[in-house]
């Protein structure tokens, strides 16, 4: 008769009933597979921050090939589109459609002059009106019809290229130019402005050397001076899959696995099989081990998966090392099935563990940083984030997947993952031993 | 060798402020069938799961097959097996899979494993439905299923909290063939039942009454302490109007209905057959009289009657 039975033979029998219950499982089996899938695709498609193809009205009051070429040049990134009379130059109309539907009916005049982009200093003079730029009602549009565009929302976006405007640049004095951004949407007249500043700043750079060449020696300061343009990086149209998708595989892996533990033990613990099994000889920490592990491979599958989805369906750049991106996988799963496990302790029943699931699911999201920048937070609640192990999974992946960061850069958030994933197995187990039953 | 499977000392559980279990000493020997009863609510699970390590007493000390429990809780688990009151394995996996669990949770592997399964399937006749799904088999096959669960691992002791509840009377008498085998193969059975007749295949009994155990004994001695009086059964076509002029006979303690006829019950020596029969004759009744052996279910009423009485005498 086995006295002291192998572990690694309790472990396997725990693994294979976990794993034979939940293949079994229809419903589990959408439930953990399918779930991020549609989970994705929403996020993906519903939650749209992108900003691109801004409907732009360009005012050309220089009417000069080097003005035409200006105006080409800053449509080229593909950030604003150029309207011409209320038209689109492309054929992508049901964005426009969709925008500016949605700009229309905003009450007050939502034509901000928020920008003055300036060839030399940028912002030096402060936004000017319309019609102090030299800027009659001659060429092909009037300024009086891109203010209109802005207002009925055509555009979101007026470049106005000043009479004299080529000729300025050319001598090398200082050339306005005025921008103004529909702020409606700050998110899109962030991106728009920056668009535009980051056009110029390039070809006064550009203007700058050809000059600094001709002349040999001059010291950079001296005049035409060369701006910092705050520029947004990595993601610059503020896409919003690739934002969104690490935030989404964070938020997956909580409900396939703290929901889903939570339930699974609170269900053995309603229908007695818990107490059959803690009168076998088998330890709980084995028994938890072998009960976790199949969920592990779930939560990396859908990790995967969800990776999978990015890649083809949102073009999410998987700049970053794997190993990295598994290892942090890794060490947030413990965190995940821990309080899970946690959770089972403390309810009586699978709707209590469900309600718990839930009840730490959601400021788990909410301070994580996916939905809501954690810099726009207020300080106390900032604080409260470095409690959150989600927190340090969306950093990783956003910074992993985005920028390419490596071990060096994100040791800490892995650490701290470690440090978490540990503690509170740890507890948790602590506490299913003494509440076996 | 020789040591009891089980001992109990003085073992308690409260519940807040509800005494379960109280004071309760026994010991069980090695290979007796130990028949558990008692009302619902008597503590009968309660000492069971004392017993298996599932619940700690709240004072008392108990050793099963040589170990203690409060010491070495996983050396008890690794020599029971234990059927839960409620039915307690996968309802959602194939039999042969919740046997290849439990006996992985019990440490068999490999060929072992592959051995045991089939002497398991074989001895309680569930060969055919290997591989039906547990959720889907009539609860007679479900229990023999617990009990090859249970004894897998060929435990010393096994521990069986009313197997036979709501289950029909072919599937009992099937199941309690397998106990007797088992006991017949040296394994100690702990059993707790709510059918009398079932608890007379039991060695020992012991009894139990709102937490307290207030009788343990063979059922012949139970019986013979019990319940002294002698009892007679009472047959014929009119028996049952026989019982107004057999109350008369001097000795006779009480009369009552059972089935179609009557069950007397006298004070020893002071009546026999005869005297009955002739009373009844005597009335116009042409009866049967027989001399029977008391049932359990008559030590029971006994035994749960007069300590409701001493309750009462105490408050
Ligand atoms: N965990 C618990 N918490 C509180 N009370 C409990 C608990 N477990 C059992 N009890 C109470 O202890 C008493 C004895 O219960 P137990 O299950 O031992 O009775 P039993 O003899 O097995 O009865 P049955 O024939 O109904 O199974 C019951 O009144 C029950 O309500
Ligand atoms: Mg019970």
């Amino acid at each position: 008769m086995p006295r002291r039975p192998s572990r690694r033979t309790q472990f396997l029998a725990v693994v294979r009933k976990e794993t034979l219950q939940t293949a079994r499982d229809k419903r589990m089996l959408v439930m953990l597979l399918g779930g991020p899938l549609l989970q994705l695709l929403v996020f993906g498609y519903a939650v749209d921050f992108k900003v691109d193809r801004v409907p732009t009205v360009v005012v050309d009051g220089d009417q000069t090939s080097e003005s035409r070429e200006h105006a080409r040049g800053l449509m080229a990134d593909g950030t604003l589109r150029w309207v011409k009379g209320g038209k689109s130059e492309d054929g992508g109309g049901s964005r426009n459609g969709r925008r500016s539907s949605s700009s229309a009916n905003v009450a007050p005049p939502p034509v901000t002059p928020s920008v003055g982009a300036t060839s030399g200093s940028p912002g030096a003079e402060g936004p000017a009106p319309l019609d102090r730029l030299g800027v009659s009602g001659a060429g092909p549009m009037p300024v009086a019809e891109a203010d209109a565009a802005l207002v009925n929302g055509d555009a979101a976006a007026a470049i106005i290229l000043p009479k004299g405007f080529s000729r300025d640049l050319a001598r090398g004095e200082t050339a306005h130019v005025q921008v103004v951004i529909d702020g409606t949407d700050p998110n899109r007249a962030t991106v728009a402005g920056a668009a535009v500043a980051g056009y110029f700043a390039e070809v006064s750079g550009d203007l700058l050397r050809a000059r600094l060449a001709q002349q040999a020696t001059r010291p950079a300061t001296a005049s035409g001076g060369i701006s910092l343009v705050p520029r947004i990086w990595f993601n610059p149209g503020l896409d919003s899959p690739p934002f969104m998708i690490p935030g989404v595989m964070a938020m997956l892996v909580i409900i396939v696995t703290t929901i889903v533990t939570a339930m699974g033990l609170a269900r053995e613990r309603e229908m007695g099989t818990l107490e059959q099994v803690l009168v076998t000889p088998i330890r709980p920490s084995v028994l938890l081990l072998g009960k976790l592990l199949p969920y592990v491979v779930i939560g990396f599958l859908d990790v995967a998966l969800a990776l999978a989805i990015g890649a083809y369906v949102f073009d999410l750049p998987i700049r970053g090392s794997r190993a990295l991106l598994a290892a942090a996988t890794f060490v947030y799963l413990l965190s995940t099935l821990g309080v899970g496990l946690l959770i089972s302790t403390i309810s009586k029943t699978q709707q209590q563990a469900f309600l718990g699931g839930f009840l730490f699911a959601m400021p788990a999201i909410l301070l994580s940083g996916v939905m809501t920048p954690i810099r726009s937070m207020p300080l106390w609640l900032q604080a409260v984030t470095y409690l959150n192990p989600l927190r340090y999974y969306v950093e990783v992946l956003r910074a992993n997947l985005l920028k390419g960061a490596g071990w060096s850069d994100l040791w800490t958030q892995l650490v701290a993952l470690l440090v978490f994933g540990v503690g509170i197995l740890f507890v948790a187990t602590m506490r299913f031993r003494k509440r076996a039953v | 060798m020789s040591a009891p499977a089980i001992v109990a000392r003085h073992l308690k559980k409260r519940f807040g402020t509800f005494v379960a279990v109280d004071d309760v000493s026994f010991e069980v020997e090695r290979g007796e069938i130990f028949g558990y009863l008692g009302a619902n609510g008597a503590g009968k699970s309660t000492t069971i799961r004392i017993l298996c390590g599932l619940l700690e007493p709240t004072s008392g000390t108990a050793t099963v097959a040589g170990h203690s429990v409060a010491e070495d809780p996983e050396a008890v688990k690794a020599s029971i097996g234990y059927m839960s009151q409620k039915f307690s394995l996968y309802l959602d996996l194939p039999v042969a899979e919740n046997l290849a669990f439990f006996g992985g949770a019990y440490g068999l592997s490999g060929r072992a494993l592959r051995r045991r399964t089939e002497e398991v399937l074989e001895l309680s006749g569930l060969a055919e439905v290997r591989d039906a799904q547990t959720g889907s088999l009539p609860g007679g096959i479900r229990q023999r299923l617990a009990l090859g669960c249970a004894v897998l691992h060929q435990p010393e002791i096994v521990f069986l909290d009313e197997p036979t509840a709501g289950v029909d009377p072919t599937a009992r008498r099937i199941f309690w063939k397998l106990i007797r085998e088992l006991s017949r193969g040296g394994t100690t059975v702990f059993v707790t039942t709510h059918y009398l007749d079932e608890a007379e295949y039991c060695a020992r009994i012991g009894l139990m009454v709102d937490g307290r155990l207030v009788a343990l004994d063979t059922p012949a001695q139970l019986k013979r302490t019990h319940v002294p009086d002698r009892m007679f059964a009472v047959r014929g076509p009119n028996a049952a109007r026989a019982s107004g002029p057999l109350r008369q006979v001097a000795g006779v303690r009480n009369v009552e209905p059972f089935g179609a006829g009557l069950h007397v019950r006298a004070e020893p020596g002071r009546c026999e057959a005869q005297t009955l029969r002739a009373a009844a004759g005597a009335a116009g009744h042409q009866v049967e009289v027989e001399p029977i052996d008391p049932t359990l279910e008559d030590v029971f009423l006994a035994v749960v009657g007069r300590s409701a009485k001493k309750e009462e005498d105490g408050a």
